[in-house]
């Protein structure tokens, strides 16, 4: 990171946009304390990453770009094991789980192995892990990286719903079509620090550009990044 | 408290799911220490209580020849034959018997020993009160055979104590054959001279700081040993499971969430203690009602619960510590899993559990001392060998909570350089 400035309001869904290795993963890691920066600040619902942690953690739901799930277990065992660490009474967390896996499409299949899952039912119980406790911020690393149309679809949807119940949104992908459609708000992000940030459909006609893809490539440059 | 159940939850299904674990913690252990619990078993008796075989060819059929072999047969280490397959012995035979290998040792009591004894001493008597002697009959001495194949060490042993008998019986023989002597010749006769054997008191007890010396039997080795083995056994899949966590992504979800990393280490803790207590306790019950089926003795479990619980409580704390050191440690669990099973065989080798430690060279036997797993069975030892109770394991119990302590420490030291919390 190089002197990386952001303010995400609440209730917004705020795109972290950037090609590989522009800091968007470090940025969320520092923001859910899995990193901790060497120098500045950062402060979540008010509480510093530095000093409060603990309390952070009580309000933030995190869906890592990894499956962060128990292959050997079925998923009402996934979800029961981090809603009670969540620390969610046993009945209210039953509910909670069954809600949510009718919400994603994933009854029938509550008592199967994670194992035997295919990867958009995966992403879908990641997500669902991370909702169960009614997170006030809810940070999204990639939540639809290789899954079916169908999946990806749900999950969108699904996350729009919930943004409009009040959780604010972290997100980052490479899907800068589902990006645009999906953010409120955005942050183009490269080599540590911010390029640019505002409304998508702003930035597009601010720097004439077709969409959000165009954009990206304007102002990020063709050349690969690793 | 929620919290806590819950991570038990999980860290409970996911060893309940892993079979291929389960069995290399349970099933394993058991079938070693079945296995080399029989195959050690004749190995243990040789040296601990197996009688030596001796055959004795008393010719002499007088009062010295059958104290000799009353003697032998009361002394409780021999098992005296007195034919050579059936057949009446001679001296020939037996030495042929004893150069064959049947027998250990042989010895041969000529015919008219006791004669020429009490004639040896009737003239000593009678010089004594100044009268005339005939020349001393010599005497035959009593033959001892002794298998070729027998170690040094051992003969000089045995030797050592049939000389040892031979003497105290030819001192209360002569003394009795003086008396008889004197009386014929003084006009007031005296009564039988005693000498006690007890005169010399030697109080034969085990140093407690030489606790290699005691040798227990196949069982009360073997039970322990493997039970050692099976608990730290789990450390394959007590670092596996850390490592696949952190590996999976849900250590570091969970790293996200409000739950202090000392919680997720202590439910795993627990689990695995469980798992640890109930190796220890299969084991025992094997000990006590499997290996008697097989003729081998049942395993006693001393007189003292609580030693037996303190000692289980501190060996399984140990190998949960090395446990999550390795998890901790390795960075794949391709590594743990190899390191950890190498390390735990090395330990296994060196700390005694498949060479008992009073069969190895000193050195090893010092060397043996830096193996969690042969404070664990010195321990146990203390317990099922001699009788001991809680505070004759404290010593033990403090080094294996000092080996899980280190451990631990160190998980930490890494713990926090992998993470940040």
């Amino acid at each position: 990171m190089d002197g990386l400035t952001l303010s995400i309001s609440e209730g917004e869904v705020f795109g972290l946009l950037g090609p590989n290795g522009a800091g968007k993963t470090t940025t969320i890691h520092i923001l859910c304390g899995l990193v901790r920066p060497d120098s500045g600040e950062a402060k979540v619902c008010g509480y510093s990453v530095f000093r409060e942690m603990s309390k952070i953690r009580e309000m933030i739901g995190v869906v890592p770009q990894d499956f962060a799930l128990y292959p050997s277990l079925t998923a009402i065992e996934n979800l029961m094991v981090y809603g009670g660490v969540y620390g969610l009474p046993k009945r209210e967390l039953k509910e909670r789980i069954d809600s949510l896996l009718a919400i994603f499409d994933l009854t029938t299949n509550r008592n199967r192995r994670i194992e035997h899952y295919s990867g958009g039912m995966k992403r879908r119980v990641n997500l669902i892990a991370g909702l169960l406790h009614r997170p006030k911020v809810l940070f999204l690393d990639e939540p639809t990286v290789g899954i079916d149309v169908q999946s990806r679809h749900v999950i969108i949807e699904n996350l729009k719903r919930f943004n409009q119940e009040g959780t604010t949104m972290v997100y980052t992908s490479h899907h800068l079509d589902e990006a645009e459609h999906f953010c409120s708000h955005i942050a183009l992000v490269d080599e540590g620090h911010v390029i640019c940030e505002g409304e998508p459909a702003a930035l597009i006609a601010q720097e004439q550009t077709k969409n959000l893809e165009e954009l990206f490539l304007k102002k990020t440059g063709k050349k690969v990044r690793d | 408290m929620r919290k806590f159940k819950a991570l038990i939850y999980k860290d409970t299904l996911l060893l309940l799911r892993d079979w291929p674990g389960l069995a290399m913690m349970f099933l394993m252990p058991l079938f070693l220490v079945v296995l080399m619990a029989y195959l050690q078993d004749s190995t243990f008796n040789s040296i601990n209580e197996r009688k030596i075989p001796l055959l004795v060819l008393n010719q002499d059929r007088d009062s010295l020849g059958d104290a000799i072999v009353r003697g032998v047969c009361e002394a409780g280490i021999f098992k005296v034959d007195s034919l050579d397959e059936g057949q009446p012995l001679t001296a020939e035979s037996l030495e042929r018997a004893v150069a064959k290998g049947d027998y250990q040792i042989g010895i041969v009591i000529p015919a008219n020993t006791t004669e020429r004894i009490r004639s040896r001493i009737r003239q000593s008597v009678m010089q004594a009160f100044g009268g005339e002697a005939d020349s001393l009959a010599s005497s035959d001495s009593i033959s001892i055979f002794v298998d070729p194949t027998t170690k040094n060490s051992f003969k000089s042993t045995i030797l050592s104590s049939i000389r040892e008998y031979a003497a105290s019986l030819q001192t209360g023989f002569i003394l009795r054959e003086v008396v008889v002597e004197v009386n014929t010749i003084v006009p007031m006769p005296i009564g039988d001279i005693s000498i006690p054997n007890d005169m010399v008191l030697l109080n034969e007890r085990y140093a407690r700081l030489d606790k290699a010396r005691i040798i227990p039997n196949s069982v009360q080795h073997n039970v322990p040993a493997w039970g050692m083995f099976a608990v730290f056994l789990i450390v394959v899949s007590l670092g596996g499971n850390i490592i696949n966590e952190r590996e999976e992504g849900s250590f570091t979800r969970l790293l996200t969430m409000p739950c202090p990393s000392w919680l997720y280490l202590a439910a795993k803790g627990f689990v695995y203690l469980l798992v640890c207590l109930l190796q220890l306790l299969l084991m025992f019950l094997v000990g006590i009602y499997i290996l008697p089926c097989l003729g081998l003795p049942a395993l006693e479990l001393g007189r003292s619960i609580p030693a037996l619980v303190l000692m289980s409580f501190s060996a399984s704390l140990a190998a949960i510590g090395y446990g999550i050191a390795i998890g901790k440690i390795a960075t794949s669990n391709q590594q743990a899993s190899i390191f950890g099973a190498i390390s735990v065989v090395i330990m296994a080798a060196v700390g005694g559990i498949w060479i008992p430690v009073f069969v190895m060279p000193e050195v090893m036997q010092l060397v043996s001392k830096i193996s969690p797993l042969n404070w664990g069975l010195s321990g146990f030892y203390d317990i099922f060998v001699r009788d001991g109770d809680w505070t004759s394991v404290l010593p033990e119990c403090g080094v294996l909570l000092l080996f899980s302590f280190l451990c631990l420490a160190v998980a930490l030291y890494y713990s926090r350089r992998k993470s940040i919390r």
